[in-house]
């Protein structure tokens, strides 16, 4: 068909409008299969792993032997392994923990260089043999023995390799995990002693199966300790909030920007449909016929759609392993392989050809219900007042406030598009920088304990706590009938200056009562005043506390309560302590201890962290600037087209280029501050959504913090932008000669 | 009767207020003729011209062109109709910016059954030179000849012309209706003419005036003034 032939020429004559379009579509459909595919392929890598390396679901070590481990393995239809542990100190900062070779639970993937044959061998965790220079073939003398590097190992229950169970941020630089054999052992003292546990049904509730077992455990007089739910190990569970957090963030939000962008695109094609009623009338008056008319009119936003489509897939394909990588290099997980969906290429390219395709063809139907008399005199709405026009009684303004205004009210479908696109670009601004500014927060701004080290005792202690120590006391409890959810419950000196806890406005909160986390009480639901029970994971027996005062600390998920009544309410003896927090470092016997944590291990995770976060935000930024200079650029470009009379009568009138610009392009300012101002509140829901999601997976509660700063930042990034749109689009200002006024018209 | 409409009525709702456009018109115009229908504006000239196009419907009344009677024509009768007999000037061309003067009559043609050639018509408007221009690049004048061109490419029965030398000057607007005149000789089109200036009745076989949506009068022509010594 010869009217074809335009279509290549309009998209010529229209260069940066097409131009724009095109990459919304292109970035829609990339960003939604390259979130897809990475937050697919970390699930089913990391599910795989756990599947086949046989991921523990609990482990505990035990006052002594389990001695009918066979029976019980039969009674429960459960697996029971035992593995030994022992912290190598390498230097004054520097940890290597040796797990002894397992065969039936957390089995060691070797992902580099061979398994363990003989004794000397060793298998490191790649991150920490990265961080400190190890490879296979060097050597660590550690524990009075040499060990031979022969290859690197993932573990399932060391995704993440955190040194402590509670702790949040791992460094490679401080901390590793290493894999050598059982025998290694015999000559090693102090060694920890661990059994893991995984239930063979998988149909029944493992939290269920696991209380029984306890039970059993109880029964048998075995006493228990360290027992930890692999869904409360943080170092098997981390590495699903990232995965939790593309799916809840990445995926709906590209598919959000996605179907947003193909709205976007939508409106516009229906604007500029409209715009050539005359031409479609004229057309439809020689005798085209509507599906001819339909057809041609569909061209352009099928092309744009498919070709857009298809190029955001073919580049989204091969991003998605070096990030998947990327992302996978921060955990322990193997990577075998990595899966592309054609599902998702297929989603990228039939969406914006659909929905692009639906809006044009109903555009173009619509438009051809008017006769071609109707569609000659051109768009039948150019005269009419809406209601919105009408409410805001825009007499009472001056001239150019009116015409500004009048501008954007006179046409709905195009203060929506704008409207739309400069909040979502807004929200995905503010996302980045509000996730930031909660993680500093948390991390950056808690200063709830003033120790150094904390030392934690395999029995229990008593009497006074060393010099520069307070004695502590704590017990792991979980809500009734929520056996999810686990926190600790510490009792502490009443008059701690270790731990200093704060209210919400600042001041100081009294450790002689019992306090709870700002994290753990918005976990809970709890307020002060309240009175819970809480069932004590040690004896199954319920506990009632008082709440007095929330602390505004998202770090930590604690009740404090004073250690006195702690030790009253559990029935154990009044001058009895299983820890000491202390400023300077305790020589204590290793022998007595359970585990030390180090609080100057935590800079260098979070300079990690925060190196990570920043990128993020960085990559955040760009992409929300690119997509609100192009939402920008379209709008300005479709207003300056509509007025292309009104702009050459203005010239002939006598109006300064100035004047015109000023009343023409800056006509949008007002929806842009508006549109900005709305993305606050919508970014702040969203954010609290999507925060307790993640508080509910990780036990990480973050606050949702807006700086004022980062606010700021945004709005003028945003009106930048908007000043360089208003730039590109000036000079097709320039360009409207004054004969077009006198020229073009109707009757 | 090539055209024959009979008390044809139509109007139109504006909110609350109803105007009568065409209050029941009377016309007849032969084969092959040129009518030109005169009339100050609003008094339904191109609105009784859109309906015998088909581009517009009637509320009653007769209308039948070379014996189809069109208001009974349903949208698709109503666009095979438009496609194969009849062909449009407009005051304002609406050629289609985006396509050569070759490629705005080949739109046309394209879909025709039997089409003049493209290069016969443009040489009979004279734009042969100008074929492979934009529409950007020509005169006023050099625009409504492609939009006759585009008329008549697909060898219509009728050529409806909405005021086609209301935007030319005086020169221009002789040319083009020297140029209709030929092409009513040369392919026995019949023309109907709306226009303001009623020098142009000169040169038509008939003449109808109107007024407030009424013919008030009907004149035979009994000399035809060529279109080249039509002066005002």
């Amino acid at each position: 068909m010869v009217l074809n032939r335009r279509v290549l020429r309009i998209l010529k004559e229209n260069k940066l409008r097409y131009l724009g379009i095109f990459m919304l579509i292109i970035l829609g459909s990339y960003t939604f299969i390259v979130a897809a595919g990475l937050s697919q392929n970390l699930a089913n890598l990391v599910t795989t792993f756990t599947e086949e390396h046989m991921q523990e679901d609990l482990s505990f070590s035990t006052d002594r032997v389990i001695s009918d481990r066979a029976e019980l393995e039969k009674e429960f239809d459960v697996i029971i392994e035992e593995y030994m542990s022992f912290d190598a100190e390498l230097s004054d900062t520097l940890t290597l923990r040796l797990l002894s070779e397992t065969e039936k639970l957390n089995i060691p993937a070797v992902i580099e260089g061979r398994g363990l044959s003989g004794s000397g061998e060793i298998l490191l965790d790649p991150a920490f043999a990265k961080a400190n220079g190890y490879s296979v073939g060097s050597q660590i003398e550690m524990a009075d023995k040499t060990f031979t590097v022969v290859g690197f190992v993932s573990l399932p229950h060391y995704i993440y390799p955190l040194k402590n169970v509670n702790d949040i941020l791992y460094s490679p630089n401080d901390f590793g995990v290493a894999v050598i054999n059982r025998e290694e052992f015999s000559d090693i003292d102090n060694v920890a002693s661990i059994y893991s546990v995984r239930f063979n049904d998988r149909t029944q509730s493992l939290n269920r199966q696991a209380v029984q077992f306890r039970e059993r455990l109880r029964v048998e007089g075995i006493t228990v300790s360290d027992w930890i739910d692999i869904m409360n190990n943080k170092r098997a569970r981390v590495v699903w909030a990232s995965i939790i957090g593309m799916k809840t963030m990445s995926v709906p939000l590209p598919a959000a920007m996605f179907l947003l962008s193909c709205l976007i695109i939508g409106i516009m094609f229906w604007r500029m449909i409209r715009q050539e009623s005359v031409i479609v009338g004229t057309l439809y008056a020689q005798g085209y016929r509507r599906r001819e008319l339909t057809r041609h009119y569909m061209a352009i936003p099928l092309l744009l759609a498919f070709a857009g489509g298809m190029i955001g897939s073919l580049l989204a394909l091969p991003s998605i392993e070096p990030m998947v990588m990327a992302m996978i290099s921060y955990y322990n997980v193997p990577v075998p392989g990595i899966k592309l969906s054609f599902l998702n290429v297929l989603i990228g390219i039939l969406t914006p050809t659909i929905f692009l395709g639906l809006s044009s063809y109903l555009v173009i139907r619509s438009e051809l219900k008017r006769s071609p008399a109707e569609l000659m005199k051109g768009d039948k709405q150019k005269t009419k007042v809406n209601a919105l026009e009408r409410a805001f009684k825009l007499e009472r303004f001056k001239f150019s406030t009116k015409f500004k205004l009048r501008e954007q009210f006179r046409s709905i479908s195009r203060l929506v598009f704008l409207f739309l696109g400069v909040t979502s670009a807004s929200v995905l601004m503010l996302f980045g920088f509000t996730i930031l500014n909660s993680m500093n927060h948390v991390f950056n701004t808690s200063d709830v304990y003033q120790f150094e080290y904390e030392y934690a005792f395999r029995d229990l202690q008593f009497g006074e706590a060393p010099e520069g120590a307070e004695a502590f006391n704590a017990g792991k409890f979980y809500p009734e009938n929520n056996e999810g959810i686990e926190f600790y419950i510490t009792g502490i000196k009443s008059d701690s200056r270790i731990v200093t806890l704060k209210d919400s406005k600042g001041n100081p909160i009294p450790n002689n009562q019992t306090n709870i986390t700002k994290a753990l009480a918005n976990r809970l639901g709890i307020k002060a005043g309240d009175t819970v029970t809480f069932i004590n994971k040690e004896d199954g027996k319920p506990y009632t506390f008082h709440i007095d005062a929330i602390a505004d600390s998202y770090v930590e998920q604690f009740i404090y309560v004073p250690i006195t009544e702690f030790n009253k309410k559990l029935g154990l003896p009044e001058n009895s302590y299983m820890g000491v927090f202390s400023t300077i470092k305790l020589d204590i016997p290793s022998e007595k201890l359970s585990g030390i944590k180090s609080m100057s291990e935590m800079p260098n995770a979070m300079d990690e962290f925060f190196g990570q976060m920043i990128s993020m935000v960085a990559l955040m930024t760009i992409v929300s600037s690119i997509v609100a200079l192009i939402i920008l650029y379209l709008v300005t470009s479709l207003i300056i087209e509509e007025n292309r009379n009104t702009i050459s009568l203005f010239k002939v009138f006598g109006y300064r280029r100035r004047e015109i610009k000023s009343m023409i392009l800056n006509s949008s300012t007002f929806v842009i501050v508006a549109g900005f101002i709305l993305s606050i509140p919508i970014m702040a829901a969203s954010m609290g959504a999507i925060y307790g999601y993640l508080g509910n997976m990780i036990n990480l509660v973050l606050p949702t913090i807006i700086s004022p700063l980062y606010v700021v930042v945004c709005f003028v990034v945003i009106m930048l932008t908007y000043q360089l749109s208003k730039l590109l689009c000036a000079k097709r200002v320039n360009e409207v000669s004054m004969s077009e006024a006198l020229k073009v018209g109707t009757e | 009767m090539f055209i024959d409409v009979s008390n044809l009525k139509k109007s139109y709702t504006t909110g609350v207020i109803k105007t009568d456009v065409l209050k029941g018109i009377e016309m007849k115009l032969g084969k092959g003729e040129i009518g030109v229908i005169l009339g100050p504006s609003g008094s339904g000239k191109s609105t009784l011209m859109n309906i015998i196009g088909g581009v517009d419907r009637g509320d009653s009344g007769k209308v039948i062109v070379d014996g189809i009677e069109v208001n009974k024509l349903n949208n698709d009768e109503l666009t095979e109709y438009r496609r194969e007999d009849i062909g449009f000037v407009f005051q304002f061309y609406n050629l289609v910016p985006n396509l050569t003067v070759g490629e705005n009559i080949e739109v046309v043609s394209n879909i025709s059954k039997s089409p003049l050639k493209i290069d016969e018509v443009l040489e009979a408007v004279e734009m042969l030179d100008k074929k492979h221009r934009f529409p950007r690049e020509l005169s006023g004048g050099e625009q409504q000849r492609v939009s006759i061109a585009r008329a008549i490419v697909k060898n219509p029965k009728l050529l409806l012309c909405d005021e086609p030398t209301g935007a030319l000057d005086y020169q221009t607007s002789r040319s083009i209706l020297k140029l209709l005149r030929q092409v009513n000789k040369k392919y026995g089109t019949t023309i109907l003419m709306i226009t303001h200036n009623g020098a142009i009745a000169a040169m038509a076989n008939k003449v109808f005036r109107l007024r407030s949506g009424e013919v008030v009068d009907e004149v035979v022509n009994q000399v035809i003034v060529p279109a080249e010594r039509i002066e005002w």
